[in-house]
This record gives C-alpha cells, sequence and structure tokens, in this order.
C-alpha cells in the first residue's frame, strides 16, 4: 500500500458510496495471504516472490488463531488463498474442519515425514523449539534439569514462568499428553500449578520479565530469547534446551496451506514451493533464528542439532477428547487461578 | 411528550444494527454443541464470571472518584498549568492495553525502571498481580473515560448557582457536594459504566496481571473449544444489556437535571491546596502516562542507540511510520463523526423523551462495548457472509468504520445523552412558541449547548479507534496499517524498539487531537 494514499481512498469510498467500493477491493488475480506468522517474519520473503514470479500478494496479518476463525467464519466465500500458521494448533483447526485443500504429494515430500500433515493438509515450513529461557545472573546452568518433567521438582517451585493461555503452551501441553497420556500430563501441570508459577500472557513478556529479572525462568519457545538479546545484547539471558531429545524441547512446526475453494490454486502452491526453497529456508535459519525443515538446509549454529531435539509428531485427530480437553486440563490443574 | 414517530423509525433501524453481535452468538450458540444450562451453571463458567463482574464494578467505582476529581481539579480550579494535566490525563487510554500493561509492568515489576529509585528508598517492589494489580492497571489506564464526559459537563455548567454558593461562604468542598456534584452525576455514571464495560471486554490486562475473568476463558478457548468461547461471549453480551438497560430505567426515574450555557468558566481557588492537589495530579499522570512512556522510551533508546537492533540497522524509522499514523489519524476522525451522527437519535429518543424502547437499544448499543473486539469483527464476517447485500461491503472501509462503530458507539451514546439531557426544555419550548422549526431549533439551541459533551464523546471513540487492534485486523481492506496493527506486529515478533516507536507516535498524535477536539474545543465553547 505503499505511497497509495489511504486515508483519501477510504474518505472517498465512504462518499461515494457502495456501487463505487467493489472497486476499492483486491483484484481478482491477485493471490491473498492470510499470515499468522507477522510482517518482521515473513514479509520481506513474500515481497521476493511476488518479485520473481509476477504474481501480486496481498497479505493480511493477525494472530494465527484468529485467522483460522476468520477463514472458518468466511466459509466457501474467503477471500484467502493461502494461510500461514505460526502453530499447529491453528492450522490444525482448519484442516479439522475442511477449510484446507490438499496439497500435492510432491510440495508435501520436500519436508521430513511428520512435518506435514497426514492427509496433506499443510506443511511445515521452520520450526521453533521448547526450551527453558533463564536469567544468568540467578541462574547457575549446572543446577537446570535434563527434563522438563523435573520442573515440578520442590527447587523450580514458583521460579518458572508459564504462559497458560498462549498457543504454543497448549501445543506443548497436548504433546504431553500424546507421549505421556492424560494423567501423567495432568499430574505435571498441578505439579507446576502447585508451585504457584508467575504466568503471563505470551511468551514476549516471558523473555521480557526474565530478563528483567523479576522471575529466574520461563517455558517459551527459543526464538524470543534470541530476539531479545538483539535488541539489547547484554540482557542476562540464555536459553536452556533439554538434551536428548527430552520433550522439554519439542519442535512446534509453522505450516504453510492452500484455502479449500482458492481459484489460484497453481499460483499458491508455487509460492509454498518458494517458501521451501533455498532462499527461504535460509532466511528462516539466518534471520528468524528457526529450524529450516527442508532437507540439506543448514541450521542456525547458535542452536543445538537436529538430531539433538525432540522429534514429536502429534496426530491431533487421534488424541483421545479432542484439543478441547488441553484447554480444559490447564484450566483443572489451577494455573489459571 | 411522546417521542416523533420518524425519530423511533430511525432509532429501531440504529437499535437493529447494534444487534449484529447479540444475533450472531445467539445463532452460534443455539446451532453450537455446548448446553448452555450446564455451562452457564458450572464453577468454570461462574468462579471467572463473579471474577469479572467483582473486577468490573470495583474499577467503575474507582475510576468514578480519580475521574471525578481530575476532571474538577482540571476544569474549575486554579490548579497550575491546568490545560496540560487535562490533555495529559486523558492520554493513558491511548495505550493498546497488551502494550500498556507490558510497558507499565516493565516500570514498576521487580527489576524494573523504578526498582533503582526505590531501592534508595528501601522499598522493594513487588510485581502487581491478581485482583489488586488488574484493578490497579485497569484504573490508571481506564479513568479518562470518567474525566472527559465529567470535563465536558463541568464546562457546559453556568458558572452562577457555585457562585452563589461561594458568596454565601461555603467552602469549595461544601460547594461541590451540595451544588456541582448534582450536576455532573450523570456524566460521572455515564463515564463509569463505560469503565464497567471495558474492564468486562478486557483481555490485555487481565491475562497480563493474572486474573481469572471471562474474556480470559473466551480467549484460551476461542480455537480449542469454539462453542464454549461463542458461549460465554453470549453470556458477557446478555449481562451488558442487563446491567446498562437496569442503570438507563434507574436514570428514568431521577429528575431531569438541566442546566447548561456557561459564559466562562469559573475558577475555584483552591488555596493551601493548590500544592498538594498540584502533587496528587502530577504523580496520577506520572504512574498512569509515564510509567509505561518511560519503558516505551528505553525500548526506542535502546533501537536507535544498538548496534545489533534493527532499528539502527535501517529497519523501520519514524518515516516508515508516517502512512500508519495517517491512517490511524483518519480512519479514527471519520469513525468518531459516524459514531456521534449515527447515535444522537437515541440520545434524544432515550434522553429527552425517555422512551422505554431506548433504554432497551442503548443496551444493545452497549453489548458491542462489552464485548472483546474479536467477537465484534467475527460477528460482522458472518453477517457479510449471510446477507448478499453486505458481501459487496466485505473489507471495505465502510465495513472497517460499521464494525468500529459497533464496537465503540456507546461511547459517543453515553456522552451525548448527557449532553441531550442537560439542554433546558424551556428554551426549546420558547423558541418553538416564537415559531423556530424542529431543525432551526436544533441547529440554533440544542447543538452548541451539546457541543462540549458531543465533542467528549466523539473524542472517546477517536481515542478508542486509534489504539483498536482485533477488528482492524480482521476486517480492515488487505494492506490497510495503523499504529496499533504496527506497535502488535512488532511486540508480537520482540522487536521492541520499533513498538515503543509507534507507540510514542500514537501518543504524542493522541494528545493532540484531544487537545483540538475535546480540551480547546471546549474551552472555547465553554
Amino acid at each position: 500500500m505503499k505511497g497509495r494514499h489511504v486515508v483519501v481512498g477510504s474518505l472517498a469510498c465512504l462518499t461515494l458510496g457502495a456501487t463505487a467500493l467493489a472497486g476499492c477491493g483486491s483484484d481478482e488475480d491477485r493471490l491473498v495471504v492470510y499470515s499468522g506468522r507477522t510482517e518482521n517474519l515473513v514479509g520481506p520473503l513474500l515481497e521476493d516472490f511476488a518479485e520473481e514470479s509476477g504474481i501480486g500478494i496481498d497479505v493480511r496479518y493477525d494472530d494465527s488463531a484468529n485467522l483460522a476463525l476468520l477463514i472458518d467464519e468466511e466459509g466457501d466465500a474467503t477471500p484467502a488463498d493461502v494461510f500461514i500458521s505460526q502453530s499447529p494448533g491453528a492450522v490444525g483447526y482448519l484442516d479439522a474442519a475442511g477449510r484446507l485443500e490438499p496439497l500435492p504429494d510432491d510440495v508435501v515430500d520436500l519436508v521430513p515425514e511428520g512435518d506435514a500433515a497426514d492427509d496433506n493438509g499443510w506443511v511445515g515450513m521452520s520450526g521453533r523449539v521448547r526450551t527453558l529461557v533463564y536469567n544468568t545472573d540467578l541462574v547457575d546452568a549446572s543446577e537446570l534439569p535434563d527434563s522438563v518433567l523435573d520442573l515440578t521438582e520442590p527447587q523450580f517451585a514458583g521460579q518458572v514462568a508459564l504462559a497458560p493461555t498462549n498457543g504454543s503452551f497448549q501445543d506443548f501441553v497436548t504433546v504431553l499428553r500424546d507421549q505421556l497420556g492424560d494423567d501423567e500430563a495432568a499430574a505435571w501441570l498441578e505439579g507446576m500449578a502447585a508451585g504457584d508459577p508467575p504466568t503471563f500472557s505470551d511468551n514476549t513478556a516471558i523473555v521480557e520479565a526474565v530478563g528483567r529479572g523479576e522471575v529466574p525462568m520461563g517455558l517459551v519457545n527459543h526464538y524470543y530469547a534470541f530476539r531479545a538479546k538483539s535488541e539489547d545484547p547484554d540482557l542476562p539471558l540464555e536459553n536452556h534446551y533439554f538434551p536428548d531429545g527430552d520433550l522439554g524441547s519439542t519442535l512446534l512446526v509453522t505450516g504453510a496451506s492452500v484455502v479449500a475453494g482458492s481459484d489460484l490454486e497453481d499460483e499458491a502452491h508455487q509460492l509454498i514451493e518458494f517458501l521451501l526453497g533455498d532462499q527461504a529456508q535460509a532466511f528462516f535459519s539466518e534471520e528468524t533464528f528457526e529450524y529450516p525443515l527442508v532437507a540439506g538446509a543448514t541450521v542456525n549454529p547458535a542452536l543445538p542439532p537436529f538430531d539433538e531435539i525432540a522429534k514429536t509428531r502429534v496426530d491431533l485427530d487421534e488424541l483421545g477428547g479432542g484439543l478441547e480437553r488441553t484447554t480444559e486440563m490447564i484450566d483443572e490443574s489451577g494455573l489459571n487461578r | 411528550m411522546p417521542a416523533p414517530v420518524a425519530l423511533r423509525v430511525v432509532c429501531a433501524a440504529v437499535g437493529l444494527l447494534f444487534a449484529a453481535p447479540l444475533g450472531y452468538l445467539a445463532w452460534r450458540s443455539f446451532t453450537g454443541d455446548e448446553s448452555l444450562g450446564e455451562l452457564f451453571t458450572s464453577d468454570a463458567t461462574l468462579v471467572p464470571l463473579r471474577n469479572t463482574l467483582v473486577l468490573a464494578t470495583v474499577t467503575a467505582a474507582s475510576t468514578a472518584v480519580v475521574g471525578t476529581a481530575l476532571a474538577w481539579l482540571t476544569t474549575r480550579t486554579d490548579l497550575p498549568l491546568r490545560r496540560l494535566w487535562a490533555v495529559l490525563a486523558a492520554l493513558p487510554l491511548v495505550f493498546p492495553s497488551f502494550v500498556g500493561a507490558l510497558a507499565l509492568l516493565a516500570a514498576v515489576a521487580p527489576g524494573g525502571l523504578l526498582d533503582g529509585p526505590l531501592g534508595w528508598v528501601g522499598v522493594t517492589p513487588s510485581r502487581p498481580e491478581g485482583f489488586a494489580g488488574a484493578w490497579m492497571v485497569l484504573t490508571l489506564f481506564t479513568a479518562p473515560y470518567v474525566l472527559l464526559p465529567v470535563s465536558a459537563r463541568l464546562l457546559a455548567l453556568p458558572p452562577s448557582l457555585e457562585e452563589s454558593a461561594r458568596l454565601l461562604g461555603r467552602r469549595p468542598v461544601a460547594v461541590f457536594a451540595t451544588v456541582v456534584w448534582p450536576q455532573i452525576r450523570g456524566a460521572v455514571g455515564a463515564g463509569s459504566l463505560l469503565v464497567f464495560l471495558y474492564a468486562l471486554s478486557d483481555f490485555g490486562v487481565v491475562v497480563l496481571l493474572r486474573y481469572d475473568t471471562l474474556t480470559r476463558v473466551i480467549y484460551t478457548n476461542r480455537v480449542l473449544d469454539r462453542d464454549r468461547a461463542v458461549a460465554l461471549s453470549l453470556l458477557l453480551a446478555l449481562l451488558a444489556l442487563a446491567v446498562v438497560a437496569g442503570e438507563r430505567s434507574l436514570a428514568r426515574r431521577r429528575p431531569a437535571v438541566e442546566a447548561a450555557g456557561a459564559r466562562r468558566p469559573l475558577q475555584v481557588p483552591l488555596g493551601r491546596w493548590r500544592w498538594p492537589a498540584l502533587a496528587l495530579v502530577v504523580g496520577w499522570v506520572a504512574v498512569a502516562l509515564g510509567g509505561p512512556l518511560a519503558s516505551l522510551g528505553l525500548w526506542a533508546w535502546r533501537g536507535l542507540t544498538g548496534e545489533t537492533s534493527s532499528l539502527a540497522a535501517g529497519g523501520a524509522g519514524l518515516g516508515d511510520l508516517v502512512e500508519p499514523a495517517v491512517n490511524t489519524v483518519g480512519i479514527g476522525l471519520v469513525t468518531a463523526v459516524v459514531a456521534v451522527a449515527v447515535l444522537l437519535p437515541l440520545a434524544y429518543l432515550s434522553a429527552r423523551y425517555r422512551a422505554r424502547s431506548g433504554d432497551v437499544a442503548t443496551g444493545l448499543v452497549a453489548t458491542g462495548f462489552a464485548l472483546p473486539g474479536l467477537v465484534v469483527a467475527l460477528a460482522v464476517v458472518f453477517w457479510s457472509v449471510q446477507l448478499p447485500e453486505a458481501w459487496g461491503l466485505y473489507q471495505s472501509f465502510v465495513m472497517l468504520v460499521f464494525a468500529y462503530v459497533v464496537h465503540l458507539g456507546v461511547q459517543s451514546l453515553r456522552a451525548a445523552q448527557v449532553a441531550v439531557g442537560s439542554v433546558p426544555r424551556r428554551l426549546d419550548e420558547s423558541a418553538r412558541m416564537l415559531g423556530a422549526g424542529r431543525t432551526r431549533r436544533f441547529v440554533t439551541i440544542d447543538l452548541p449547548l451539546m457541543l462540549p459533551g458531543l465533542a467528549a464523546g466523539g473524542g472517546l471513540v477517536l481515542l478508542s479507534t486509534m489504539k483498536e487492534l482485533p477488528i482492524t485486523l480482521l476486517t480492515a481492506p488487505i494492506g490497510f496499517e495503523t499504529l496499533a496493527t504496527r506497535i502488535w506486529a512488532d511486540a508480537e515478533a520482540v522487536f521492541l524498539a520499533e513498538a515503543a516507536l509507534a507507540s510514542i507516535v500514537l501518543v504524542a498524535l493522541s494528545g493532540v487531537l484531544t487537545w483540538l477536539v475535546v480540551v480547546r474545543r471546549s474551552d472555547r465553547l465553554a
């Protein structure tokens, strides 16, 4: 929209009335992307794609969950062609609701098995690892546990900040349920809640609080400490990766999908292939500190190698009680009180 | 006197438009799987519901006290620099709640900016949280909902009554209690009702300060258990409808207060209370506005000077904020004008003719503000899909402004009701007997008397629109960026320097607009 007089346009639209307004919408042949990744994290790639392919792109940015609700509400009328999700939960919701068009095998095959939906509804693009961020002034690295399950021990009571309302924490709890069963997952949640841990709204707020020393540690995705330290290199922050494929270092993938009913399916596939190509995968590795998912892409040397993190993949459909049970369990544990 | 039929028809249409969220939620609830009776009576609902009600009620009461005090001090006394404080005290309203609360925490929480200075005087800060934390932070950010309408009312009040009371030797406090309070009670009630509704809908503050309310449950479940989120939103809307309709019928029983037409502002000398009063106002502004601004300033400074930050490395700077800033102001002004114009007929119906149907319509308008913006946005999307006539406007500016007005319109309505109610009927009647037509009476008598109140209501809508996020993100024309959407995107990805810079620009612009639209205008009119 750069250089366009949006406000003047808006006033013109308002005064010219409904008939003129149809013309204020986007063109038919432009690819409409709903992106749960914010502009900083995907915008440059989308611009490059538009330039290289000659395909015009319009992007609506919002939280992944809100965009999933929007696409569901819009139904068959949705203007969206491509949905980029920051979390497996949101894109899984749309897949289960039948709002996604299956991707061709050759696109899905670009990533390892398990990093895409079984029904080809979406394909993983990049990954973020769950981690324990800690304040190096307050915590000695040697005292940190080898498993996220040990955080219920007395010495960590009230020391670890959580974001129980946040999508990535919910996804992590879903993984726990899948791998350990609901009883053990509930026991872990209750163990954490028993220590009355400080809770925050999201990863950004936790990393900010750990950085200023209000809380010694916090369970977050690995990306945030990297970003916070490029804002302020003096911040006493480090990520602790639970070793040996512990569930505490589960990889949460961000996904790309084609929205059902898109009339630009070919262009949508081109974009997704571009996001899985060398240039984009290098961008995720170098610029956004994430794990690239395509075979052969190089992992950022600041991160633990790919084979040291948990390869847990959750089949959301098979999980007993469905995803609703995850938030119920978090509520029942008392973490939200 | 019965209301004209045309007015009733217009108001019914307005009420219908504002029923969009309620209708959407009712439809989704009754076609969903959730058993409403079971859900509404379970502890998982009742505990957050009680928390919500307690928080909203207590915050409404505390802002009534603070907002009224600030309004009186900045409009009616010889407080030094009172016009400056009048603008600054209104500004905490413009912090989008997630970034305002985050920045305030970064200032006052342990390890924050104030930790050092407080440590020197032997105070260890503790993190504000739970009920007390949410209440304090909400009070700091929402007091302007009372401040602006009450200031407008005070400025429209003829000074003669107060002058007589003072000449009779009454002290300022006694003058306030016996003369001023009965005249501004309506405005205080209107403002604190807005705070009550805002507290029902707020998510950013309660979740960061860890207080379990209905909106927390709605947000947490919005994707994973959608039927529950919808049913609880319906509960929130019904709650608002009941509270507001109830408040309106109470207001109808009160005698009408009609006094307006101040020619010049009256100044009460504070005497030896002048400096303590100043300290109070400065202290309030320092915490509510200065606290978050200090953190934002630090983040921006760090970004501008740090070597590794994207801001210093040629990232988004001030230049990139010009377009979002123009968009923000433009859409805010349009929304404010539309909201005032659309809701003025309803203000007449309920405040002048005191029609019962007006109470119901007012309740419907209030539901839009008691619901999280996300729910209002989805409701507008739902109706756009259902109604072929509306689909042509999908994701257009008309739809965006419509969604804003449905969500925020009650702010201008409540101020307008106070303004309409304070126009003395005898002026209108005299003019009618002299043969002035309805339009002429409106333009020459009502409008000038109501302008400070209408400007205050429009000002609230303006400031709220400028910081609005969920509706903008979901329903704006694609590519339309405002300062709030920038702040959200940057904060979400931990580009704190960029987020801080955009927030500071938002506050500065809001300050200028508050001055131009609300404070200066009402001063001149008064």
